[in-house]
């Protein structure tokens, strides 16, 4: 399988946004595998095959961009990174030029200047907006350019109305077409990274635009909602569904009892906005903040994260018990269900395999069940005055908490769900300095996580949550034997897929908690547990194409999915810029938030046990769980009418 | 649609997936073929098309609403576009349009209310020595009169009640063809099948020949590149998407010649080790099909192509024909490829080049219909002899499509190096003020030099000539132009995307006499941009007319009366 660090899949992508393949000798010292290369003046020795611009960075040079993304293949449309090449009468894009030959380039003559003012013009002559207005102000790279290159009016006009209707009609994401500037970013990102095809262009020359199937508002057209597009748009084309004026305004109403959960993510990223280092953790200021903003109780979806791993692994244990002592037909692989952008992409592209889904709702979703039933009762506070606002670091969350099947505590299970970048604008606004709080706890009755619902926040992380608490249960013996300091490395990193075999080779009692499904472990000794992860939905396409061949994949037991590259750290709600280095600092600081807990493992958080005990008395799986912690899904298909 | 319309619709769309082995390539055949049936591409239509070659929908869409044959809203039944290339304008296309208008009672881009006949503008369709010149559907219709458009919209009433389709009408073209006239066919293919390889292409070498499309690129080096890239599979690709404004010899050469070019294509695939051939043949052209295909046909059974072609072990080659959808663009090689892909037609990034990296990423040769043609002559009389023609750094004889205020406008044979005032008496055009030399990409030669030479070295051409009256208002001619660069730019990269837009404005307000000086040097400086930070020749010279006219006739544009 591949083992790829993560990247674009280009394999669809049109040739002309492929770098072509170069072939280049073996190994780093062999004659021809690198070329050197001189940039105003300074030689670099480069790998062949490095874009000009790729050499440039090395050196200090810096090339303005703009249809150019980290994450993304090669366009070269947008012409602002044109450098001068020896031998050429033209200017070439440095983004889309491979060195293979000893070349000198200049990146910064009078003509060069003037043709990447001249960009920026005719640009801004089709940009409508005022950046006072514009959600993406002061994190815009129009608006940067237009300062680095010194714009000082409109040279060729600026349009005075504007010219496209606004779509709002998604519940996650907001295009206005009027800010676009036609770098493709979120095309390719929608097809190569997401592998959706929900955005393309449409139509030619001054007539082409970014669009959706035959113009069709976002809501009624396949859109998983996960944002990956917004993270990308180098303007403020692109942008979520603002609610945050909806949950000043439950808030303000002193009638409502008004609960924030947060999920894991946000907090490694909500720094961002506050200009700290990616990475920097801000969880229990964070808290504070909460509480000054006038949230009635601050808990943390990490709770429910654990809850997710007793139900989703109960559910997959007893899939395996059916499968393998009793001889049903069960589905294996299980999926997990926890990142509605790749629910909705099962729901819409592979619907034949919704049985391989996990009936358990997302971590979001059990904590809006459980707050409006087990917190009212405990509070005597009548659910329907009850606010759950859900803080995520996510777009399709949005999407999740509307669907109508999520109200199974007889209310609207979470009322908001807003993004990391919605709470920056809120903190900001309600005068809060972030960085500089106090810190403070999250609330009872759910208490402090475990570091096993802290980690769902990256990719691999509800894996490596399921198998510390799987291996404990089955083993009796707890995980640090296998693992050291419990750290199940091979399941994390940022490859597109990854697979893990893990033998059981002993097996211990069953645990109270779960006696009552199976009568004891005999049947699992032997049997090597087989999982797998994937992020990226392209990933997840390639991993359900591999089961449906009967390919390795078809032989694993349990499979991690999420819809975003790096998983929910890089999710489609987080902080503008992305891109593999920003998001490797957003994963350091999960895992040592990980490392920090005192309890690690979703089994033995003490609320979680309490909740089964007060609550859901039938236990995992049981009938109350079943009722308020489980789901089903809508088989979506891919034709629009 | 009804059930039963989507349940025929379905089965159509299966049988063509079938038939092109499920090819994402085949993606703008299919969708002509389905359009043929029914008119237009519907959503569900699309939808069908992306379920069955495991693509998204939105990029079927995406690829559809490129091409501007390819309609995804219904149209009337008979598709009426009328030439907007310069030469039709000069010979009254407006007053045909209005006479129309008039006539349907509809405006251009609308649908007469019961549906039968659309009324459009299109891009040059290449009768510009016929003009003004019409296509109904997929015929071609020239040589209009208000009277004539009157009648053939009353014929295709007449023939829509008696279930035919409409026949076109396309006049013939002057033509002194001479050295295609006199090849005797296919001596050249014998005697390079007789002869190694590279023999094949040192000959061409030695002939000087560069691409006779425009670009002007030396095609014994284009062949030898192609040779000697590695890959089993490789291609020939004739570039028959003649949509440079005044240009119509390929059209005479495939309607006269058609076995030349075939013949180019299988020596250049004898040359290069390539299999498979394609003709790209523009939209404009589908009238002319049929009857190639018919050449190809003969050419097979007299086993022209095929399997061990005329008994040369080993030599396998066969040619296919694939129609444009209606892009100016698919012209720049790159784009033709991403179009023959099943792509938007979208210049790619460069390097690589097609002879390394072309269609399907195998090495590909692509060369215009006239190099090919031309490539028989110098194989069957040599390369030295064709070297003995035409100037110091341009051999050879060259085709010239000659169109607009002259007598005789036709496509003619010239040796390299004649001078445009030559030229002009040649064709009765004397007296001109200007002449368009290449096409709207071309360069604008004002009179003041018409002594210049037609060559790579002095003024390089494809071969169209556009010859501008004394009477011509030249910003009519920049609006005319400008217009056809902003509709047929594909939308990619900014500065031609944009750029052409502002040019366009810019060339407006001069002729309602609102520009100032000071915004003329504003977009004049724009152009400068254009040409060189633009990603294909598109962007490139599509500033060269402004800059022309900034040069020449400087005095002409400014200052006009308001809204003259």
């Amino acid at each position: 399988m591949s083992t790829k660090p993560f990247s674009a899949d280009t394999s669809r992508a049109p040739s002309s946004e492929k770098l072509h393949r170069i072939d280049v000798a073996a190994g780093d010292d062999a004659i021809g595998a690198t070329v050197t290369v001189t940039i105003d003046g300074i030689e670099v020795k480069v790998p062949m095959g490095t874009t000009i611009l790729q050499a440039a960075r090395k050196i200090g040079v810096k090339i303005p961009t703009l249809c150019n993304h980290d994450d993304l293949c090669i366009a070269g449309v947008c012409r602002i990174c044109v450098v001068e090449v020896n031998g050429w009468r033209n200017l070439q894009a440095s983004c889309a030029y491979p060195i293979t030959e000893p070349i000198s380039v200049k990146t910064n003559t009078q003509a060069i200047r003037k043709a990447r003012r001249h960009i920026i013009d005719l640009h801004l002559a089709n940009h409508y907006g005022e950046c006072y207005t514009c959600r993406r102000s002061n994190n815009c790279e129009l608006q940067a350019l237009a300062k680095e290159y010194g714009v000082g009016h409109f040279r060729f006009g600026h349009p005075q109305e504007k010219r496209f209707k606004t779509d709002i009609s998604s519940t996650s994401i907001v295009r206005d077409m009027d800010k676009c500037v036609l770098c493709r970013r979120c095309v390719r990102t929608c097809n190569d990274i997401q592998e959706v095809g929900c955005l393309a262009i449409e139509n030619r020359s001054a007539h082409s635009q970014v669009m959706t199937f035959a113009g069709k508002p976002l809501a009624n057209v396949i859109c998983i909602n996960c944002g990956q597009c917004i993270n990308r748009c180098p303007t403020g084309a692109l942008t979520e569904q603002d609610q945050t004026n909806d949950v000043w305004a439950m808030l303000d109403d002193k009638s409502k009892h008004v609960v924030m959960q947060t999920a894991p993510a946000p907090r490694a990223a909500l720094g961002e906005c506050f200009n700290l280092e990616p990475g920097t953790p801000v969880t229990f200021e964070m808290n504070t903040a909460f509480r000054r903003m006038g949230f009635d109780a601050v808990f943390d979806t990490n709770y429910t994260a654990d809850l997710t791993i007793i139900e989703e692994g109960t559910e997959l244990i007893l899939r395996l018990y059916k499968a393998l002592v009793q001889k049903e037909a069960v589905s294996l692989p299980q999926f997990t269900s926890c990142s509605p952008g790749w629910v909705k992409y099962i729901e819409h592209f592979y619907p034949d395999m919704l049985d391989h889904m996990s009936s358990a709702k997302s971590p979001q979703q059990m904590f809006g069940a459980l707050i409006k039933t087990y917190y009212a009762q405990k509070k005597g506070i009548d659910p329907k005055d009850i606010v759950v606002v859900a803080l995520m670091p996510c777009s399709a969350k949005k999407f999740e908490c509307n669907r109508p099947e999520m109200k199974d505590s007889g209310f609207k299970d979470v009322d908001f769900g807003i993004t990391t970048r919605e709470l920056g604008k809120m903190v900001h606004e309600a005068g809060i300095d972030l960085p500089n709080l106090p810190k403070s706890d999250f609330d009872d009755p759910f208490g402090t996580a475990t570091g096993s619902g802290v980690i769902f926040g990256a990719t691999g992380g509800v894996m490596e949550a399921a198998l510390r608490t799987v291996i404990e249960l089955v083993t009796g013996k707890k995980v640090e034997n296998f693992y050291d300091h419990a750290n199940i490395t091979p399941v994390r990193g940022f490859e597109g897929i990854r697979i893990v075999e893990i033998p059981i080779t002993e097996v211990g009692p069953v645990p109270d908690i779960i006696k009552h499904l199976v009568p004891n472990w005999d049947w699992l000794k032997g049997v090597t547990v087989k999982v797998a992860v994937a992020h990226g939905t392209a990933n997840a396409k390639k991993v359900l194409e591999d089961i449906k061949a009967g390919g390795p994949l078809s032989q694993c037991h349990f499979i991690e999915f999420m819809a975003c590259p790096g998983g929910c750290l890089g999710g489609g709600g987080q902080p503008i810029p992305t891109n593999p280095e920003i998001r490797a600092k957003r994963a350091k600081a999960i895992y040592s938030e990980d490392a920090a807990y005192s309890v690690r493992k979703s089994h033995e958080n003490p609320a979680v046990l309490q909740v089964y005990r007060e609550f859901l008395k039938d236990g995992p799986c049981g009938h109350e769980a079943h009722h308020l912690l489980h789901t089903h899904y809508t088989p979506r298909g891919k034709f629009i009418s | 649609m009804l059930l039963t319309e989507q349940d025929k619709m379905t089965k159509l769309i299966t049988e063509l997936v079938e038939k092109n082995n499920r090819q994402r390539s085949a993606l703008i055949p299919i969708l002509q073929a389905v359009q043929a049936h029914s008119g237009y591409v519907s959503q569900f239509a699309m939808q069908v098309i992306a379920d069955q070659l495991d693509i998204h929908a939105t990029e079927v869409y995406s690829v559809a609403t490129f091409y501007h044959f390819i309609n995804t809203r219904p149209k009337g039944k008979f598709i009426i576009r009328v030439s907007s290339d310069m030469s039709s304008m000069m010979k009254g296309a407006k007053t045909i349009v209005r006479q129309l208008e008039n006539d349907l009672g509809i405006k251009v881009g609308e649908t007469t209310p019961d549906g039968m006949f659309t009324l459009e503008w299109t891009s040059c369709i290449g009768m510009n020595d016929l003009a003004p010149a019409m296509m109904v559907n997929d015929e071609v219709f020239t040589n209009l009169t208000p009277q004539r458009a009157n009648q053939i919209v009353r014929d295709c009433k007449e023939e829509f009640r008696s279930h035919r389709q409409p026949i076109g009408r396309v006049g013939e073209t002057a033509t002194n063809t001479l050295t295609y006239a006199s090849y005797s066919a296919n001596t050249a293919l014998k005697k390079a099948l007789g002869m190694a390889r590279p023999d094949v292409i040192a000959e061409v070498t030695a002939s000087g020949i560069r691409g006779r499309g425009g670009a002007g690129f030396p095609t014994g080096m284009k062949w030898n590149f192609a040779a000697t890239a590695k890959g089993d599979l490789k291609y020939v690709v004739c570039n028959a998407d003649e949509g440079e404004p005044g240009t119509f010899k390929d059209r005479v050469i495939l309607a006269k010649f058609a076995d030349m070019v075939f013949e180019g294509m299988t020596i250049a695939a004898y040359a290069a080790g390539a299999s498979q051939g394609v003709l790209y043949l523009r939209y404009e052209y589908t009238y002319m099909r049929d009857a190639l295909e018919k050449v190809l046909e003969a050419r097979r059974a007299a086993n022209l192509l095929g399997q061990n072609i005329l008994g040369k072990d080993g030599f396998n080659f066969d040619i296919r024909i694939q129609m444009g959808g209606g892009a100016y663009v698919c012209g720049e090689e790159t784009a033709l490829i991403e179009s023959l892909e099943g792509q938007r037609g979208e210049p790619r990034n460069r390097p690589p080049y097609p002879v390394n990296t072309g269609l399907n990423d195998a090495p590909t040769i692509v060369n215009n219909v006239e190099t090919l043609a031309s490539v028989c002559c110098i194989i069957d009389k040599g390369g030295a002899w064709f070297a003995g023609m035409g100037s110091e750094k341009s051999k050879g004889f060259k085709l010239f499509s000659i169109s607009g205020d002259c007598a005789k406008p036709g496509v003619y044979e010239m040796p390299w190096g004649k001078t445009i005032a030559e030229m002009l008496d040649m064709v009765g055009g004397s007296g001109a003020k200007a002449v368009q030399v290449g096409g709207y990409s071309g360069q604008l030669i004002p009179s003041s030099e018409f002594g210049r030479k037609l060559a790579y070295e002095d003024v390089a051409t494809g071969g169209s000539v556009i010859i501008y009256g004394p009477e011509r208002d030249m910003l009519e001619v920049a609006e005319n132009y400008l217009e056809f660069f902003v509709e047929e730019s594909c939308g990619q990269c900014t500065p031609c995307r944009d750029g052409n837009v502002v040019l366009l404005d810019g060339v407006r307000r001069l002729k309602n006499g609102t520009c100032s000086t000071h915004y003329l040097n504003e977009i004049v400086s724009l152009c400068d941009t254009m040409q060189i930070a633009s990603k294909c020749g598109l962007g490139q010279a599509s500033p060269n007319v402004l800059v022309a006219l900034n040069k020449h006739f400087r005095d002409e544009i400014l200052g006009r009366e308001a809204n003259a």
